[in-house]
């Protein structure tokens, strides 16, 4: 299961590896071979190690890996996204025709109030994975209470996020070809794609978000307490520093998931199709783009005798 | 002594180890370290179970690849020539990847931060002091007293009644070690646990 782990890692990382720790992890033999009475006794060694289950792969993973990985999606996403901007473009949808409501108010203070914690959870974490080169202190120190106090602002939100938006975010089968389409992103023309009222993208980065989120909470509330016993560690057979050592691993994969989905998330609608962030602000979308955008929706809609 | 230097190293003796907790008394009372704070903890293992006890003191190994080094995500540790692990109070943000990377529990961190977090780690110096000017008041609030600075004896080895806890250069401390188990008749020649490296299987 490590190893495979370590193979994904590895993979994922890709041409960021470069730039990843420089100091090999040796293994070498701490535990004497020979039998007899040893200098530190067998049991205390057995002792230490039982204690150390997680203690070198979160070692390992975070003196080589997590940087590197960061540093490979900030680019990496933004690379691809700056060709799709240069290759093929922004779409833009008349925006003088007929305007339909899709999200209420309540569903838009909703959305706001969780980017208003992204915004500010995303780069303060991203500023304590890079401390190093800011130089730690009192800015990186700043960034850490930051990241946790909005995460209060995230919780808040996150729960009637997930309530209200649950039967929208539904898998559907058309999903599938939505994205075996790419969402049709990848050409000029402008073709209907299938999409509820919304898309198999913005499904994943919702699950990524409230599911993921959740775990992000718990595994980042973990860390800032350190100290606490809810039985959690007992429960998984794991001292409380594995169980620590576990939640900064997970918390780490799973912050790579969400940094990928959020920087999409912002250039599909600040940038890739225009006109889109009103839509957040006002509430409205416009016909058109929902006839080519969300084409299921539209259908629904019109069947309904909404439009 | 040895023309050449090697590193600073602790060396428990859990033959001679009487559980006196002396050590930890010495050095909390020596730095003025807060309640909750151990940079030196005594443990005993197997209790109670006859002829397997033993107990042994525990502090910041200064290991040679010293695991907390290598996770710092702001990169406030940094090893002397001697080999002794310190780091950077005002560099470091409290976020613990240290403890979790740490294979002896020594990173400690003080619950006074603001909203109920952890402050900046603190932990064992071998009585080092910290990067800032030696033997200045702001050394001393911040990381303790600096002995080595003065050619002393960290004071929890220079505490230890069976004297058991040494400490000193490894060449100097193997040496002892070689002829305590000499003496004994039994025991491995090897380094000890936590000398060559913090992982290892």
């Amino acid at each position: 299961m490590k190893h495979i782990l370590l193979l994904c890692l590895t993979v994922l990382s890709g041409f960021a590896s470069a730039v990843a720790g420089k100091v090999p992890l040796a293994s070498h033999d701490i535990v004497p071979k020979n039998g007899g009475d040893l200098l530190v006794s067998s049991q205390m060694v057995e002792n230490i190690l039982d204690y150390q289950k997680y203690g070198d792969l979160f070692t390992y993973l975070q003196a080589h890996y997590f940087r590197a990985i960061f540093l490979g999606i900030l680019i990496g996403v933004f690379i691809v996204f700056l060709l799709h901007y240069l290759i093929v473009g922004a779409k833009s949808f008349s925006h003088s025709g007929k305007k339909v409501l899709v999200y209420s108010i309540f569903k838009r203070v909703i959305h706001w109030t969780a980017a208003l914690a992204f915004v500010v959870i995303i780069p303060t974490g991203l500023i304590m994975v890079f401390g190093k080169e800011l130089g730690g202190g009192t800015f990186v120190l700043y960034a850490r209470e930051l990241h946790a106090i909005f995460t209060v602002v995230f919780i808040v939100s996150i729960f009637p996020m997930l309530l209200f938006w649950f039967v929208d975010m539904l898998p559907t089968w058309y999903d599938i070809k939505w994205v075996f389409m790419a969402g049709g992103y990848l050409s000029k023309k402008v073709t209907e794609v299938p999409a509820g009222k919304f898309n198999a993208g913005q499904k994943m980065w919702f699950w990524v978000a409230t599911l993921g989120g959740m775990v992000m909470i718990m595994t980042g509330a973990a860390m800032y307490f350190q100290s606490f016993d809810f039985g959690i560690a007992s429960s998984l057979g794991l001292t409380q520093i594995d169980l620590l050592r576990a939640a900064a691993i997970v918390h780490n994969i799973f912050a790579f998931a969400v940094l990928a989905l959020f920087i999409t998330h912002l250039y599909m609608s600040l940038f890739a199709i225009k006109g889109s962030l009103d839509s957040m602000v006002s509430g409205y979308k416009s016909e058109d783009e929902l006839k080519y955008m969300h084409s299921v929706f539209y259908k629904k809609l019109k069947k309904e005798g909404k439009i | 002594m040895s023309i050449e230097m090697s590193r600073m190293k602790f060396y428990c003796d859990d033959d001679r180890c009487i559980d006196c907790d002396g050590c930890t008394v010495a050095c909390a009372e020596a730095h003025e370290l807060p309640v909750g704070v151990s940079r030196r903890k005594v443990v005993t293992l197997n209790e109670g179970v006859e002829g397997k006890e033993f107990s042994t003191s525990v502090a910041c190994m200064h290991c040679t690849d010293a695991p907390c080094e290598q996770v710092c995500p702001v990169d406030c540790f940094y090893i002397r020539e001697d080999g002794i692990v310190l780091h950077d109070k005002d560099i470091c943000i409290g976020c613990g990847y240290c403890l979790y990377a740490c294979p002896f529990g020594a990173p400690q961190f003080p619950r006074d931060g603001a909203f109920g977090s952890k402050g900046a780690m603190d932990k064992c110096t071998m009585c080092a002091g910290g990067p800032l000017e030696t033997n200045s008041i702001e050394e001393r609030e911040l990381y303790g007293l600096n002995l080595i600075s003065e050619g002393k004896v960290p004071v929890c080895a220079a505490m230890c009644s069976t004297k058991a806890l040494i400490v000193g250069d490894a060449q100097d401390v193997a040496n002892i070690y070689r002829t305590r188990i000499a003496a004994r008749g039994k025991g491995v020649q090897g380094a000890p646990y936590g000398w060559s490296t913090a992982y290892g299987k």
